[in-house]
């Protein structure tokens, strides 16, 4: 019974150091996210997903702490619904998540941190956010985020001139897409079987890259900007 | 001779007050549409994009000029074959109503002429309609909304394409838009010299149109070997000009199908209008 119970605390005080070291990544990474007030950046979106045909697009980038963010695209851009913000969203509040380092992975060389961080309400859209972060430099080297309303959204960031801020040059989404369903009536083409169409494998999941460049770091951007 | 019963065939339909009802009518139509669209367009756009939606974000301004134009011309496209079977379907018949095709066949020009003046005039009054849909439907659309790229939504799924690389697909989308309407004014033309009455040739054509329409929405095997053939089935040709990459195979296939269904029709003309006792 004596070993059970030493087990027993054993493990729970293991899981209160992870917990600790996960809160202490986190807080960590949280302050250098903080120490950008606001950015604005050039991005190339890169689009690739089953059923939809587009061309790299050219948008720009705004950001202003807390929470505001505006993509601003001259043409028809595609972007991930989750994924972009959600990490400095969910960090911003400590007390609405619990945090907890389930082990560690060598990423290009890097070795980086993983973190688990689960929401604390039972009702959030958030299901589990998973973020490999690199201890030394206080940045985010992969992150996947489980939606209940989008799925799994997995993020690798490559890191360039801006990684004192924290801020990635390249970020590539792969995100869960589900077959879409073509609106019958809208869709009407010539010389085309639906019956054979509907049958066409498509992929499950599509990839999105976003090239960052011309970074305009705590330049003071006004609220006017996020008004859409 | 030719030209200038051309031109007389041409001052008859000005002179019709039905001919420019084609013209009011779709100025009405593209209005009620750009202003429905003005109004609550988004609300459109999220039914054709819902199903991307649940994982992806449109960025961008969707709702401009070239997708309302896009939105008017596939409304459109499908009912503007009445408003010009409404006047070609009378260039023959109606004047062997009024009796004075009898007259006309007394002048110094050939049957053959004078049905193929008729059959110019028939296709300039076609072109007519065609253009005041496109200004319509592009200028003013894009006049009221902007510019900006395009998304369309195909059976193969969704296809987005830039700004720069639309104006073209309007001219070879109008092009083939024409062409089809043509055939329209071609069958008209033809029923109207099979025909003592105006109303007739117009309610046939019409008839044709709308058969013709439902054997090829109809997805019965029986069908499928005659559906290829059907002017109406590339009657939405059009929109071929919009998928990426070009189907320049369907296109032409379209076009050449449509080409002979017009030189079909009036040869049939001809060889009736010639031989047609005119009692009238």
């Amino acid at each position: 019974m004596k070993h059970i119970i030493k087990i027993a605390l054993i493990c729970l005080l293991s899981l209160q150091g992870f917990a600790q070291d996960a809160n202490q990544l986190l807080a960590e990474l949280t302050a250098k996210m903080n120490s950008v007030k606001d950015y604005a950046v050039d991005a190339l979106i890169t689009s690739d997903i089953p059923m939809v045909k587009i061309l790299p697009s050219q948008a720009t980038i705004y950001f202003k702490q807390k929470d505001k963010f505006k993509i601003d695209s001259k043409g028809i851009a595609i972007v991930p619904k989750q994924g972009f913000n959600d990490i400095a969203k969910l960090l911003s509040q400590k007390d609405s998540y619990t945090a907890m380092v389930m082990g560690n992975e060598v990423m290009n060389g890097t070795k980086a941190d993983i973190v688990s961080v689960f929401p604390a309400s039972d009702t959030s859209d958030l299901v589990l956010a998973k973020l490999w972060i690199d201890p030394v430099n206080d940045i985010v080297l992969k992150s996947q985020i489980t939606t209940r309303s989008s799925g799994m959204v997995t993020i690798l960031y490559t890191y360039g001139a801006q990684k004192k801020w924290g801020l990635p040059d390249k970020m590539v989404f792969t995100v869960d897409v589900k077959k879409f369903k073509i609106p019958k009536g809208i869709a009407t083409d010539i010389n085309k079987n639906s019956a054979a169409d509907a049958n066409k494998p498509t992929a499950k999941t599509g990839e999105i890259k976003i090239d960052l460049t011309n970074y305009r770091v705590n330049i003071g951007i006004k609220d006017e900007v996020f008004v859409k | 001779m030719l030209l200038k019963s051309t031109r007389n065939e041409f001052i008859k339909i000005a002179a019709k007050p039905r001919s420019y009802l084609g013209l009011v009518a779709i100025t009405v139509l593209v209005g009620v549409i750009l202003f429905a669209l003005k109004a609550d367009g988004m609300s459109f756009i999220s039914f054709v994009t819902s199903s991307f939606e649940q994982t992806l974000s449109f960025e961008g301004n969707i709702l401009n000029g070239n997708l309302v134009a896009f939105i008017v011309l596939q409304m459109l496209v499908i009912h503007i074959p009445l408003l010009v079977a409404l006047v070609t379907g009378d260039l023959v018949s109606g004047e062997g109503a009024m009796g004075t095709i009898r007259m006309l066949a007394t002048k110094p020009i050939s049957r053959t002429k004078l049905l193929l003046s008729k059959f110019i005039a028939g296709g300039v009054y076609t072109l007519f309609i065609v253009i005041w849909l496109g200004i319509m439907a592009v200028v003013v659309g894009k006049t009221i909304f902007g510019s900006g790229d395009l998304m369309v939504l195909n059976s193969d799924g969704l296809v987005i394409l830039q700004d720069a690389d639309i104006n073209w697909r309007y001219i070879g989308g109008f092009s083939v838009a024409f062409l089809a309407l043509l055939t329209v004014s071609s069958l008209s033309i033809c029923l109207s010299c099979f025909s003592e009455n105006s109303i007739g040739p117009i309610v046939t054509t019409m008839s044709i149109i709308i058969l013709f329409t439902i054997i090829g929405t109809l997805d019965v095997t029986i069908f499928d070997n005659i559906k290829p053939f059907l002017f109406t089935t590339h009657m939405a040709a059009w929109r071929s000009f919009f998928e990426d990459p070009l189907p320049v195979d369907q296109i032409r296939q379209s076009v050449v199908i449509l080409l002979v269904h017009n030189v079909a029709l009036i040869l049939i003309s001809l060889y009736k209008f010639n031989k047609k006792d005119i009692t009238s």
